[in-house]
Parts: structure tokens; C-alpha cells; sequence
């Protein structure tokens, strides 16, 4: 006790970062590092008093009963310290669900010492193992109840723990009421037996009631989940038979450069991506990010990019290949226009980027060396990643083609 | 094109269904519209057109695990024999645009295409052809492994693309039309026509299991 007291205190000097007494009083919280809720720690440090003087004040008005309503007072309306390095979750030191157990023993050896050495029952009188087997059986239901809704959290302990403990409360409490439906006080008094046998029975049903309190939450998370997917599907089918038809027909009548167009097809884009990509955060992958880049080229230029991307590839947004690839489509949307494919696959071995546009194409050699976009940002940037970046008429003749190459086979980058 | 070619158009917005009309060619002549499944099966069926215009979602289909879209095609199909389908969706999900590919439509096109676009559609698709946009392209790529470097080797296998056919697919993707696929790879346009159909074809008759478990992996619900 004294090293662990001595413990609390360099660990409050250390967090108040100045001697005791001098700063302003910390405040009523819990410390995550406890025994068993952290209210003794917490109230002696915000009183400044020793712990341990406090935890035996604890023991001696919870004796009368008012320390007892104090004490879950103060669990339950003090909050827990905020997390820090040293303590970054709650540890409790104490192993309560196993000390309630040890304590449900002791209460079922009681009874049942009690029970075999009582021949004479009293007419009318208290039979006296019943208050012993009333305090057993709430001991081991109390120590059911911890370790099904506090342990199980507590990733030293666990399920492992909890499923032992409520084996172990479960045995002692079969063992108490075998004996006392086979002992003698069964013959001489058999009603109050069968009573207090079916309490022990109940006693065991409870001890597994918190699985199920716990199971019935799961259950109900699970539910109001499905009923928000059906509920959100059930919205993107109806934004898909109206929104998106209508945005369909304004691009269609208004024409693929015109910005009536180029807005809906950039809103289009928008619905649609939230509406089929589901609500997963938009990781950052080439193709999510080609297509983002694609919908805002679409804002500024009158061009209709579509990106197709085939494959999965580990290849980041933030990587070389992807800042050549959007040099590429700007390239394509600011001197040529029109229609603009991005075509994306992604091997084991390789990633492939297509960006191939329609307009008047241009021939590399003759471009002023002083113009560096395509030059330096795609053809010398993929080459300075270990990549290649060739840029070309497109078929036909008919405007122009880059192709990006990154080898991913040999040197998986970090 | 001296004859026009009888046409349908399935869609339940009827702000959609003026629009495209009025939009399509003189060559293409719309004889039916419907606007759900029931009405679509009954005036496919009463008018016997050479190419239906299908929307993918339709309202009134009776199997929830289909759209009604292929509903419509697995239900008129036997009836009128000579009637192609053409889909015609806003969607961009995967699984509807395979699911009605698979159920028997000879192509896929965005509704974001210009009215000419869908009049050369609907004349490649009454000719037999398939028409394949860059996207469906992508999907048909994914969905047979041909990233994984998966290649058939006969061409009777059903469940890979062969080398020549990944070729096609991938300019496909990339945005060639038929004619700049033809060029590149130093084919005829009939010979890349033929690759589609039978990509077409592989993909409606493959039983390969990616096919239904990447569309049940990208269901939206």
C-alpha cells in the first residue's frame, strides 16, 4: 500500500508539475490508474489528503452505510482523468470480479456449514443460513455482473476472465444448493429449502443475464445500423431516379462544353460518387483521386473527363505517378477539351496510367524549352521516380496520348 | 440506313423519354414507350421493335435481386426473338450494369450521351454488334481478372479474355472507338467488332464466380 501510495503521489507532483499546496487544487477526477473505480485516489487527490486515510474512511462510514452511497456517488458522477502517456486506458489493479468470487465462497462454506450443523429450526423463527444465502448469491451475481460489463473491456482481462469467473460463481452456487436440498434442514423445514433453493437457481440465471444484456445491445446496434443502410439506400435510389436523370438531360440538351453542361456533369459526378461509393472515407488510392481531380477539372474547363480504373493497385494519391497523371489531365483539359478518357490499371507487377485527350495534339520536340509542363512535370518526373512517362499522338493521329508506366514489381516503395 | 429502325424506349421519367426522342435520328423511330416493367413487357411484346432502349431501374420489378431493367429482358426475350436490348443507365454500380448485360442486353451506354451518340448505338446493336462504353470496358476487365494477367488459353474458354481480346478491351477503356482500336492493333473494324461480341458473350455465358461475388461485393446495400 505505501508503494503504491507513494507511486499516486510522484505520479500527481509529476502532473501538477509543482509541490503540493502551492498550485491551484486539482480537480475531482479519476484517476485512470486505480484499483477498482478510481474514487478514493481521486477525491484524496483533490483534497490533498493520503489515499490511504481516505480508503479507510471509506471502509468505516461504508460500515454504517453512508460511505457506501458516497462512494457510488462520486463513480458515478466523476468523470475519468484524461488520458495521458503513463495511463492511456483505465487499469484497474484490484481483480474485483475474483475478490467477489473469493467472497461468494466464503458465503456459500458459511451456509452451508451453517446449514449442516442447524438440526433445529426454530417454529416460526429466522432460519439461520438464509441472510448468508441471500449475501452469497448477490455477491456472485455482482461479481457476474463486473466482469460482463467491466472486465470484458479491459483487454488484460477479457472474455477469458469472464467466462471463468461466472464458471466459478456458477459451481459454488450449484454446490450450495445441492447441499441445502440435501441436507437436513430439507426434511424439517422443506418449504423455506425450496425457496431458498429456487433463489439460488435464480441467482445462476442472473449471473448470466449481463451476456445477454450484452447480446440484446449488439443485437440493437446491428438493427439501427440496417435500418440506416436501408434508409440510405433507400434515398440513393430515389436522388437516382430524380436528381440524376434530370442532371443526365441538362448535360444532353445543354451540350458537353457549355457550362450549363459542365456544371451538371460536375454535380453529377458529385451525387453519384457519395451515392454508390458508399459512406467508406474516400481513401486516398490513385483512381479515387484522379476521379476527385477529374470532377474539379471539370468546373474549371470544358472538358468531359471519364476515368475508367481497372485492377487494384497500392499506388498512393501522394506518390510521383499520381502528381505526372494530374499534369497530364490538366494538360489535356486546359489545351484540348472536349472528351478526356483516364484509363487506370493496376497489376501486381505495374501501374499503368492512360490519359489520352482529342484536341489539336502537339509534338514534344516542338515545344519551347522554356515550357516546362510537360517536359519536366510528367516525362522528367516519372523518370526521376523509376518510372516512364511517354507522350505521343493519339490513335489515329488524332490528339495526343500519355502514357504513364511505374514498375511496382521489384522495389515496393514505403 | 434506308429503312428506319423501330425502337422502344423503357425509361419511367417521361422528361427523359421526350428528351432522348427527340433527339434521337431521323433513322431511328420510336414506336413504344413504357415507363415500369408490366407496361414495358406488354409493349415490347405488342410492337416487336429491333432495338429496346432499357433503362436499368425500373419501378414494378417483382425480383428484388435483380433490377428491373433485366427483369424486363429475361421476360420479353422468348417472345420476341429479333428485338435486341440496348442499356441505357445514369448508374455507374457494377453489379446492375453487369446484371443486365448478363440478363441479355447487347450493350451499355451513359445516359450522358449525346442523342447522335445513341442513334449509331442503337444502328450498331440492331446490326448485331455490341456496344461496349469505356466504363462497361473496365468493369468487363475487372471482373475477368485481366489485371491479374489472366489469359485464356483456347477461345472456347469461357471464363478468360484472351490476349487479343484484353487488347481490345483495354483501348476500349482507354477511349477508342471501334475504328482507332482497329487501326492500332492492325485489324479490320469487323474483327474488333467480332472481339466484342464474343467478350459479349463470354461475359453473359461465363459461370466464373467473380463475376456474381465482385457484384455482390459492390451491392450498395
Amino acid at each position: 500500500m505505501s508503494t503504491a501510495s507513494a507511486r499516486r503521489l510522484n505520479a500527481q507532483n509529476a502532473r501538477s508539475g509543482a509541490p503540493r499546496g502551492a498550485g491551484p487544487v486539482p480537480p475531482l477526477v479519476r484517476d485512470r490508474d486505480c484499483y477498482v473505480a478510481g474514487v478514493a485516489g481521486g477525491l484524496a487527490t483533490h483534497l490533498g489528503w493520503s489515499p490511504l486515510l481516505v480508503r479507510v474512511i471509506f471502509l468505516v462510514t461504508g460500515l454504517v452505510g453512508a460511505g457506501v452511497l458516497l462512494y457510488l456517488w462520486l463513480w458515478a458522477f466523476t468523470p475519468w482523468a484524461e488520458p495521458t502517456d503513463a495511463a492511456p486506458r483505465v487499469t484497474r489493479r484490484a481483480p474485483v470480479a475474483w475478490i467477489l468470487v473469493a467472497l461468494a465462497i466464503g458465503g456459500a462454506a458459511t451456509a452451508i456449514g451453517q446449514a449442516l450443523t442447524t438440526y433445529e429450526v426454530r417454529v416460526g423463527g429466522a432460519v439461520p443460513w438464509i441472510p448468508t444465502v441471500v449475501v452469497t448469491v448477490l455477491l456472485a451475481v455482482a461479481a457476474g455482473a463486473w466482469t460482463s460489463f467491466i472486465d470484458r473491456r479491459d483487454p488484460e482481462r477479457g472474455r477469458r476472465t469472464e467466462v471463468a469467473v461466472r464458471l466459478v460463481a456458477t459451481g459454488v452456487l450449484t454446490v450450495l444448493a445441492v447441499v441445502l436440498l440435501t441436507g437436513p434442514s430439507a426434511a424439517q423445514s422443506p418449504t423455506v429449502v425450496f425457496l431458498a433453493a429456487l433463489f439460488v437457481v435464480i441467482g445462476i440465471g442472473l449471473l448470466y443475464a449481463p451476456s445477454l444484456v450484452t447480446l440484446w445491445n449488439d443485437l440493437t446496434t446491428e438493427r439501427v445500423a440496417r435500418i440506416r443502410d436501408e434508409q440510405r439506400s433507400a434515398i440513393a435510389a430515389h436522388l437516382h431516379d430524380s436528381v440524376l436523370q434530370t442532371l443526365a438531360l441538362i448535360q444532353n440538351r445543354a451540350g458537353a462544353s457549355s457550362e450549363a453542361g459542365r456544371l451538371a456533369r460536375a454535380q453529377e459526378r458529385e451525387l453519384r460518387s457519395w451515392l454508390f461509393e458508399g459512406d467508406s472515407p474516400a481513401d486516398s488510392d490513385l483512381a479515387t483521386d484522379l476521379r476527385d481531380f477529374a470532377s474539379a477539372l471539370e468546373l474549371d474547363y470544358p472538358v468531359h473527363i471519364e476515368v475508367v480504373a481497372v485492377g487494384s493497385s497500392t499506388e498512393r494519391a501522394s506518390g510521383e505517378l499520381a502528381a505526372a497523371a494530374r499534369e497530364a489531365m490538366l494538360n489535356a483539359a486546359r489545351h484540348a477539351g472536349g472528351d478526356v478518357s483516364v484509363y487506370i490499371e493496376g497489376a501486381a507487377t505495374a501501374v499503368d496510367v492512360f490519359v489520352r485527350d482529342r484536341g489539336p495534339g502537339f509534338d514534344v520536340a516542338s515545344v519551347a524549352s522554356d515550357r516546362l509542363g510537360v517536359r519536366e512535370s510528367i516525362i522528367g518526373r516519372m523518370r526521376r521516380a523509376g518510372g516512364r512517362g511517354t507522350v505521343g499522338p493519339g490513335a489515329g493521329g488524332v490528339g495526343t496520348e500519355v502514357h504513364l508506366r511505374f514498375e511496382t514489381g521489384e522495389a515496393a516503395r514505403g | 440506313m434506308a429503312e428506319q429502325i423501330t425502337v422502344v424506349v423503357v425509361d419511367d421519367h417521361s422528361i427523359f423519354r421526350s428528351g432522348l426522342r427527340a433527339d434521337l435520328d431521323d433513322s431511328v423511330l420510336v414506336v413504344g414507350e413504357a415507363d415500369d416493367v408490366d407496361s414495358a413487357i406488354a409493349v415490347i411484346t405488342a410492337a416487336a421493335p429491333t432495338v429496346v432502349l432499357l433503362d436499368v431501374h425500373l419501378p414494378g420489378g417483382t425480383d428484388a435481386a435483380s433490377s428491373g431493367g433485366a427483369e424486363v429482358i429475361r421476360r420479353t426475350a422468348a417472345l420476341v426473338p429479333g428485338t435486341r436490348f440496348l442499356a441505357l443507365s445514369v448508374s455507374d454500380s457494377a453489379e446492375d450494369v453487369v446484371g443486365v448485360i448478363r440478363a441479355g442486353a447487347r450493350g451499355y451506354i451513359t445516359k450522358g450521351s449525346s442523342g447522335s451518340d445513341v442513334s449509331r448505338a442503337v444502328h450498331a446493336v440492331a446490326g448485331g454488334d455490341a456496344v461496349f462504353s469505356p466504363r462497361l470496358a473496365g468493369f468487363v476487365l475487372d471482373a475477368f481478372g485481366a489485371a491479374g494477367g489472366e489469359i485464356a488459353s483456347t477461345d472456347e474458354e469461357l471464363d478468360r479474355l484472351s490476349a487479343r481480346e484484353q487488347e481490345v478491351m483495354r483501348l476500349i477503356a482507354r477511349g477508342y472507338a471501334y475504328k482507332e482500336v482497329a487501326a492500332t492493333l492492325f485489324i479490320s473494324t469487323k474483327t474488333v467488332e467480332t472481339h466484342v461480341s464474343s467478350v459479349l458473350r463470354k461475359l453473359q455465358l461465363s459461370s466464373r464466380h467473380e463475376l456474381t461475388a465482385w457484384a455482390t461485393a459492390r451491392k450498395l446495400l
